[in-house]
């Protein structure tokens, strides 16, 4: 397999690059669900909102599947990550 | 149409391991079909914990067995492993009075818990508020690993054995002709096979139904959430013995933490901001440092239970050539790779080497004799 100078950074949060995702696809792979687990794009802090529709493109040109046999991941509570004092009463009134 | 010796339902660790088993005693022709993708039922979903500390002498024994086969494992695969243990606190004397009892019963078939006072409880987990605990239950021989790692590394292992693994592919029917199993019917066509294994988690009674055989399988929606990931703070897994909850630091450094709270059976998976709420004032009275870290990711996924919180492994009487795995009743992980093991011995040998085992098989439920287990956690 090719590897470029310069990797290509597809997932920021868990610093996956373009090189591992054709890897991935290279073991025969073919859904998104087994890509984040195997290489955790879209399990960082952002949860997917940029690696996961730029893979979605990536991999619907590559393997010409149609969305749903892409398996995208589904989002997932908290959209955001959120501090966990805000979840124990006396303390979220203390913050009020 | 694809002929086969062995069609397998199901790629979450049950089926898998099983495959894996059935590879290294020598059976050549293996499908496993999966109908969304290997880890997508309640495996991927699991809080990676590993122990023997129960309370039958079935779940001892084969839990025992299990994390032996965890840990050859992990070292043949190369997949993350950790004998980290486990911590249960104890915040009052009945509750110490219960679990020296239990210490005992693991104590008799080699499980070497103990009890141990609230020092030592602080040096195994670094800035812990033991204020309400009186002291705890350790179990040195449990930890814990991780579930993408461990299943990825056993599927690789079976596709370069030639083991096809269909994903993507639903499981319809098991096909029989007369009191023999003669394939599967799929979404994507027929599987011929003599030998059919049932480890298709929360769907495996809707399944053996249509062979007319009606286990009695419930499954219960149990939650869990992770936190972003810091550096690793301490390796026990804990458990609030009063509440039922549990935390643990995954290798990739989240927080995963789950509690027991009310759902009803075979409800839809859904989170609810209650189960926050109660997780959060569990632990933060543990670890208040907590307050300042982030939850990330909150998922929901099945218990699988059984009348006794034992899981149903081995042969269906009325059948030949069909086997289920399922019911594990929220502890079917750990048990992952000893139960394709008994499964591979069922089919190559007839029965399992392990006593215990076979007594876990349906027969026990058409004969009413239910074993008792009580250490059910999250
Ligand atoms: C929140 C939570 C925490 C848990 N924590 C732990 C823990 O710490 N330790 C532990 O040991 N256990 C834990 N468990 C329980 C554990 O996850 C399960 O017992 C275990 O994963 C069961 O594995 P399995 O392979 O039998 O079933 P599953 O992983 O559910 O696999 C069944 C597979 O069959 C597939 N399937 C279903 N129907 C069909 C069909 N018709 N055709 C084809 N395929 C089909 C599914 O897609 C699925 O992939 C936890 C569970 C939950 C929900």
């Amino acid at each position: 397999m090719r590897k470029r100078a310069n990797p290509i950074i597809v997932c920021r949060c868990e610093d996956v690059t373009l090189d591992e995702v054709e890897k991935i696809l290279e073991k025969g792979y073919r859904d998104l669900e087994s890509i984040k687990r195997l290489l955790r794009v879209g399990m960082g802090p952002c949860q997917g909102r940029t690696c996961i529709p730029l893979l979605i493109r990536l991999l619907a040109r590559r393997l010409k599947k149609d969305p749903e046999e892409l398996l995208i991941p589904p989002s997932r509570p908290p959209l955001t990550p959120i501090p966990i004092r805000l979840f124990v009463e006396d303390e979220k009134r203390a913050e009020d | 149409m694809l002929k086969t010796d062995v069609v397998i339902i199901g790629g979450g660790i049950s089926g898998i391991s099983t495959a894996f088993w059935l590879i290294k005693r020598g059976i050549k022709n293996v499908v496993v079909v999966e109908k969304a993708y290997i880890g997508s039922g309640s495996t991927f979903k699991c809080a990676t914990g590993i122990r023997a500390s129960f309370t039958s002498e079935e779940h001892v024994v084969l839990m025992r067995e299990s994390i032996n086969l965890w840990k050859a494992l992990s070292q043949e695969l190369g997949f993350s492993y950790m004998r980290g243990g486990y911590v249960w606190l104890l915040s009052n004397e009945d509750q110490l009075k219960a679990f020296r009892e239990l210490s005992r019963i693991h104590n008799s078939f080699g499980v070497p818990t103990r009890i141990i006072s609230v020092e030592d409880v602080e040096k195994l987990v670094s800035k812990i508020d033991t204020r309400s605990i009186l002291c705890a239950l350790y179990d040195p021989l449990a930890g814990k690993a991780d579930p993408f790692e461990a299943l990825y590394s056993m599927a690789g292992f079976l596709r370069s054995a030639g083991v096809r693994i269909l994903q993507q592919v639903e499981a319809t029917r098991i096909l029989q002709n007369g009191p023999q199993v003669v394939g599967v019917e799929t979404t994507k066509g027929i599987i011929q096979g003599p030998i059919v294994v049932v480890a298709a988690g929360y769907e495996t009674r809707g399944l053996v139904k249509t062979v007319d055989v009606d286990l009695p399988l419930k499954n219960v929606p149990h939650h869990a959430v992770i936190t972003e990931a810091y550096k690793r703070a301490f390796d026990p897994l804990l458990v609030d013995a009063a509440s039922g909850s549990y935390l643990v630091q995954t290798f990739h450094g989240g927080f995963i933490m789950g509690t027991e709270i009310e759902e009803r059976e075979e409800a839809q998976p859904t989170p609810r901001v209650d189960f926050l709420y109660k997780v959060a004032s569990v632990w933060i009275k543990y670890l208040p440092w907590l307050r300042n870290v982030n939850f990330l990711r909150y998922w929901v996924g099945y218990y699988v239970m059984s009348p006794d919180n034992h899981p149903i492994i081995g042969p269906l009487p009325e059948i030949d050539g069909l086997y289920v795995a399922a019911g594990f009743s929220g502890h079917g992980f750990m048990m992952g790779p000893i139960v394709g093991k008994i499964l591979a011995e069922w089919i190559i040998d007839g029965k399992p080497s392990i006593p215990q085992a076979a007594r876990l098989s349906y027969k026990r439920i058409e004969e009413g004799k239910l074993i008792h287990e009580k250490a059910v956690i999250g």
